[in-house]
C-alpha cells in the first residue's frame, strides 16, 4: 500500500519500494485511484450499432448491426489533443465517437434468414480469435425425434463462427442442425484455454471442441449418450452379437436377412439403455448410498428410500448447463426439462455433478441446497471461475473468496436471508458460471472502489437505469467520491415514466467506459466516460 | 581472505570468498565465526523437487469428499467390487 494518495509521490515510492511478494498487480492497480474516468461526453452521436463489449485484452470493441446480420469491430484509441491555455475544454471536434474508436472492418455473419445472437461472444485471447453465433428462428412444440428431449425447442440451424479479429477473416464454422443451444449470455457454451464445451440441450450432449492456433474447430469428444470414444463401437458390436444369437435361435436361414436385422437393431435412444452420462450418475448415487451403511439390510433400506424411490426423478434429469473446472473436469448442472429452457430457473430444483472427462467418472454429486457445496463455493469461488492460464488479470476479479468487502456483502445477504437453505439455493443458482461474463476492469475492484451493485457491477448484464449518477467511492480513507458514471442524457430523461435499462462497457485497463441507456422504442443514448 | 563477509554464516562456505577488502594494506581484523549445523536433519532431501499439484484445491476437495463417501464402512469382502477387482458376470438376458 502506498503511503500517500498523491500520484507523483506514489510514482517516486514505486521507484524505491518493492511490493510485498505476490502483490505487484495489486500495487499497480492502486494507481487507478488516481486515474479514473473523470469526464463524460453525453449522448454522443455514434453509429447505430449494438455495442457488445471490449475484448479482455482491450484491443477491440465488438458491436453488431441493428439488423443483427453484421459484425463491426472497432479499435479503441486515445485522444491526442493539446491546448495552449491553462484551462481549456475538449475541442468540439474531439467530442465524437470517432475520436475514441476506429472502425477496423464490417463482416456479414448472418444470411437472410439468420440473425447474430447479440448476447453471445467469446474471446480466445491467446490467438485473438472471436467466437460468434448465428441462428435461425426458434420453434417450440417440435416433435422429439431422433433422441431429442420433449419440451426443448428446436432451432433449424445454429452456426458458431470463429473469426480472426485482427482482420475479420472467418476461420472456421461449426453447425448444429435442428438443435437447441442456450446462446444468451454465453450460457450454453464455455471456453477454457483452447477447449470449448457446447451443450446441446435438445440432444443432451456436451460437445467438446478444441480451437487450434490454425483457426480450426476440432471435435474432441461428445459426452451424453456415450462417454468414451469407443462406447458406441462396443455397444454396436454387442448388439450385433445379441441380434445374431437371437436370429440363430429363431432359425433364420438367410445371412442377408440377418444383416438387415442387425442394421435395424442399432442402438438408439429408443432402446432401454439410459445414456452413458446418466448411467455414470446413477451408479455414483447408488454407490454413495450403499456405502453409507454397514449392514446389507440397512443398505437395501437406504437404497429403497433414497435411490429407488427417486429413481424416475433421477432418470428424468437433463443437463442444463456446463462449465470447465480444469482441462479434465466439468461441472454439470442437472434439472428438469422446464427449468432447462426457462429464463429463470431459480425456483426449480437442480443438482450439480463433477465429471472427469478422462476417466468418465462422476466425482461428486450435490443437490442445489447442499451446504457442503456452498462451503466450497464460499471458500474457493475463484476456482469456479476457471480462468484461463493465459489471462493473468482475469485472476484479479473481485469475489467473496479473495476480497474482504465482497465477503462482507455475502455475509450481509446471508444474515438477511429467511433461511440458510434458501440462501444456499440462491447462491448456488449462479453455478455453473457463464464464461467471460465479468469485466476485468480495475474500477470494479472492491478493494479500490465502493459502488452500488444494484446499479452497476462487473457482470455484463442490463440494469435498471436511474437518472442519478452512479458513484464510485474510494475504499481508502477518507473514502472520498472519486468519479461518477451517469448513463443517459446529462439533464436526465424527459419522460421519467418509461422503463429504461442501462448497460456498461468498461475497457479492461484504460480509464474508458461506455454507458448505453436504452428506452423502449427510442434510439439508445451512448455516453463516453474517459479521463480528461 | 581477509574479507569481512567471508566468514559470515552461509549455506555454502565458498560464498563471499572472492570478495576482497577495500584497503588491502589494512585488512579487517574482525573474523566472524561461520555456523555449520552439526546434523543434517534440516537439510532438504537431495532429490526433492517442488512442484505444483495438477489438480487445483477445489478439485482436490471434491475428490477428498468423494473418497470419504465411497469408502466402504466394512471390510473388503462386503464391497460391491470383489477383491480381485473384477465384476461378476451378469446373468444371460435370454434366460
Amino acid at each position: 500500500m502506498f503511503r500517500s494518495s498523491n500520484v507523483v509521490a506514489r510514482i517516486f515510492e514505486r521507484q524505491v519500494r518493492t511490493p510485498s511478494p505476490g502483490t505487484s498487480v495489486h500495487c499497480a492497480r492502486q494507481f487507478y485511484e488516481n486515474l479514473f474516468p473523470s469526464c463524460t461526453l453525453y449522448d454522443v452521436e455514434c453509429p447505430d450499432h449494438s455495442f457488445r463489449k471490449f475484448t479482455d485484452d482491450g484491443q477491440y470493441l465488438i458491436s453488431f448491426s441493428r439488423n443483427h446480420q453484421d459484425l463491426i469491430v472497432y479499435r479503441p484509441k486515445w485522444l491526442s489533443y493539446s491546448c495552449k491555455e491553462e484551462d481549456c475544454d475538449l475541442p468540439s471536434k474531439a467530442k465524437k465517437f470517432d475520436s475514441f474508436f476506429t472502425q477496423l472492418y464490417c463482416v456479414s455473419l448472418a444470411s437472410s434468414n439468420e440473425v447474430i445472437c447479440k448476447d453471445f461472444f467469446l474471446y480466445v485471447e491467446s490467438c485473438q480469435f472471436g467466437l460468434f453465433a448465428t441462428s435461425t428462428a426458434q420453434f417450440h412444440d417440435t416433435p422429439a425425434i431422433g433422441g431429442a428431449i420433449q419440451g426443448v425447442p428446436s432451432i433449424e440451424r445454429i452456426t458458431f463462427h470463429l473469426l480472426r479479429l485482427e482482420d475479420g477473416m472467418i476461420l472456421d464454422e461449426k453447425v448444429f442442425r435442428n438443435d437447441f443451444v442456450n446462446l444468451a449470455h454465453n450460457m450454453g457454451v464455455f471456453l477454457y484455454d483452447d477447449l470449448l464445451a457446447i451443450v446441446s440441450l435438445r440432444y443432451q450432449t456436451i460437445h467438446i471442441l478444441q480451437i487450434r492456433e490454425s483457426g480450426n474447430l476440432v471435435d474432441i469428444r461428445a459426452i451424453g449418450t456415450f462417454c468414451r470414444e469407443d462406447d458406441e463401437l462396443f455397444l454396436n458390436s454387442s448388439t450385433q452379437c445379441m441380434a445374431i444369437a437371437d436370429k440363430s435361435k429363431m432359425h433364420q436361414s438367410s445371412w442377408s436377412h440377418v444383416e438387415n436385422s442387425v442394421h435395424n437393431t442399432q442402438p438408439s435412444s429408443d432402446n432401454s439403455f439410459l445414456s452413458g452420462i446418466k448411467q455414470r450418475l446413477l451408479s455414483f448415487i447408488f454407490r454413495g448410498i450403499w456405502n453409507e451403511e454397514r449392514h446389507n439390510s440397512m443398505r437395501v433400506q437406504g437404497l429403497k428410500k433414497k435411490f429407488y424411490f427417486h429413481f424416475q426423478d433421477y432418470v428424468d434429469l437433463i443437463i442444463w448447463k456446463v462449465q470447465f473446472l480444469d482441462r479434465h473436469h466439468l461441472l454439470i448442472k442437472f434439472g428438469s426439462v422446464d427449468g432447462g429452457v426457462s429464463r429463470s430457473a431459480d425456483h426449480h430444483p437442480s443438482f450439480f455433478a463433477v465429471y472427469n472427462m478422462d476417466t468418465t467418472e462422476i466425482v461428486a454429486f450435490y443437490q442445489n441446497s447442499a451446504e457442503e457445496l456452498y462451503l466450497l463455493f464460499e471458500q474457493f469461488c475463484d476456482h469456479f471461475y476457471a480462468t484461463s492460464r493465459n489471462s493473468l488479470y482475469m485472476n484479479f476479479i473481485s469475489s467473496h473468496s479473495n476480497n474482504i468487502h465482497a465477503f462482507e456483502q455475502l455475509q450481509s445477504i446471508r444474515n438477511k436471508a429467511s433461511s440458510f437453505s434458501q440462501f444456499v439455493k440462491k447462491m448456488l443458482a449462479s453455478l455453473p458460471f457463464s464464461c467471460q461474463s465479468l469485466s476485468p476492469s480495475p474500477y470494479f475492484d472492491q478493494s479500490l472502489f465502493r459502488f452500488d451493485e444494484k446499479l452497476i457491477s462487473a457482470a455484463d448484464r442490463h440494469r435498471p437505469s436511474t437518472d442519478h449518477p452512479i458513484k464510485f467511492i474510494s475504499r481508502r480513507q477518507p473514502c472520498t467520491l472519486k468519479f461518477k458514471i451517469k448513463p443517459g442524457p446529462e439533464a436526465g430523461s424527459i419522460d421519467c415514466q418509461k422503463r429504461k435499462v442501462s448497460s456498461f462497457l468498461f475497457h479492461p485497463f484504460l480509464p474508458l467506459a461506455l454507458s448505453i441507456q436504452q428506452t423502449m422504442f427510442l434510439q439508445p443514448s451512448v455516453n463516453i466516460h474517459f479521463r480528461g | 581472505m581477509g574479507s569481512v563477509l567471508c566468514d559470515w554464516p552461509s549455506f555454502d562456505p565458498h560464498n563471499f570468498s572472492q570478495l576482497r577488502p577495500t584497503d588491502p594494506s589494512n585488512p579487517s581484523k574482525m573474523a566472524f565465526a561461520t555456523y555449520h549445523p552439526p546434523h543434517s536433519r534440516t537439510l532438504p532431501p537431495p532429490d526433492q523437487v517442488i512442484t505444483t499439484k495438477a489438480k487445483n484445491i477445489l478439485l482436490r476437495k471434491f475428490y477428498e469428499r468423494a473418497e470419504e463417501k465411497l469408502r466402504p464402512k466394512r471390510a473388503a469382502s462386503e464391497n460391491l467390487i470383489l477383491e480381485h477387482g473384477c465384476k461378476q458376470p451378469r446373468a444371460s438376458t435370454s434366460c
